[in-house]
């Protein structure tokens, strides 16, 4: 399976990649809001694919769960709570919509045209490692959630435990935010 | 394992789709959901230099990114259902409370 997987990792990553685009690119041309969210979570899929093939396999199943499972489902419950329909005969763009993609493009093409000359090596990427300390009695090169689990509670502890509460705010900031007034 | 390159232009192009999904729509669910994207763009660059530089610093950074993703997401539906309530409409050229 590892074998078959750095085989065709490379082209997997792709297509997925292109796909991944598509998805965006229905994201944001797509008339319906429905389909937009579709393509959101096509587009979300793909890079837990994406996440896969870089072998990231947690952060790939992360992404699984909190978009696929959580965001996208968000997503549709507004989209049907709010009626977009209404306003479909207002037009879709912004009225500088076409400068928008211009300048956008511009820029895209001037990065591409820096980014070009500095490659990076095809063997610019490593095995995972963790500091020495940290890595004691652990395979890490090929236990990624054990790996990630270390790097976040040794490493990244205060940030975790920040982002909880953060999450809190969030959850509590959500609910006042939109019950109805009356009650 | 795709190369660095590969990874660095997927992101690229999916951050530059995100940056004009939020300058060309009206739809203010479609531009979140654009902002979303561009979060995820930036997540596949941090996991692309977590492969670079061999750590796993990089994917436990992308982990809390997301965490943080969701709380936005939250907040940005409920502020959406909220003005929707108020204005009746979720057409950004049509919110314009401050302009008095």
């Amino acid at each position: 399976m590892d074998s078959l997987l750095a085989l065709i990792g490379n082209h997997l990553f792709h297509l997925l990649g292109l796909m991944a685009v598509g998805g965006a690119l229905g994201l944001i041309f797509s008339k319906n809001a429905i389909h937009s969210v579709l393509g959101f979570l096509f587009c979300m899929l793909c890079v837990a694919g994406c996440y896969l093939t870089l072998s990231a396999e947690f952060l790939a199943v992360a992404q699984l769960l909190v978009y696929a499972g959580g965001i996208v489902v968000l997503f549709l419950f507004v989209v049907m709570l709010v009626e977009v329909t209404k306003y479909k005969e207002k037009g879709l763009f912004q009225t500088q919509a076409p400068w928008a993609i211009g300048m956008v493009s511009v820029g895209a093409v001037a990065i591409i045209s820096v980014f070009w000359r500095t490659f990076f090596p095809a063997d610019a990427v490593k095995a995972l490692t963790l500091s020495p300390e940290l890595a004691q009695g652990l395979d890490v090169a090929n236990q990624n959630a054990q790996a990630v689990s270390r790097g976040l509670f040794a490493q990244f502890l205060l940030p975790f435990e920040i982002l909880s509460v953060i999450l809190l705010v969030a959850l509590v900031g959500a609910v006042v935010l939109a019950k109805s007034e009356r009650v | 394992m795709p190369s660095m390159n590969a990874v660095l232009f997927l992101s690229f192009l999916l951050f530059s789709v995100g940056v004009a999904g939020v300058l060309i729509r009206r739809n203010v669910l479609i531009i979140l959901m654009c902002v979303e994207l561009m979060l995820n763009a930036a997540n596949l660059n941090l996991v692309a230099f977590a492969r670079h530089s061999g750590t796993v610093n990089g994917q436990a950074f992308a982990l809390l990114v997301m965490g943080l993703a969701a709380a936005e997401v939250a907040i940005g539906l409920a502020l959406v259902v909220a003005l929707y309530r108020k204005k009746d409409t979720i057409q950004v050229d049509q919110i314009n409370l401050l302009k008095g």
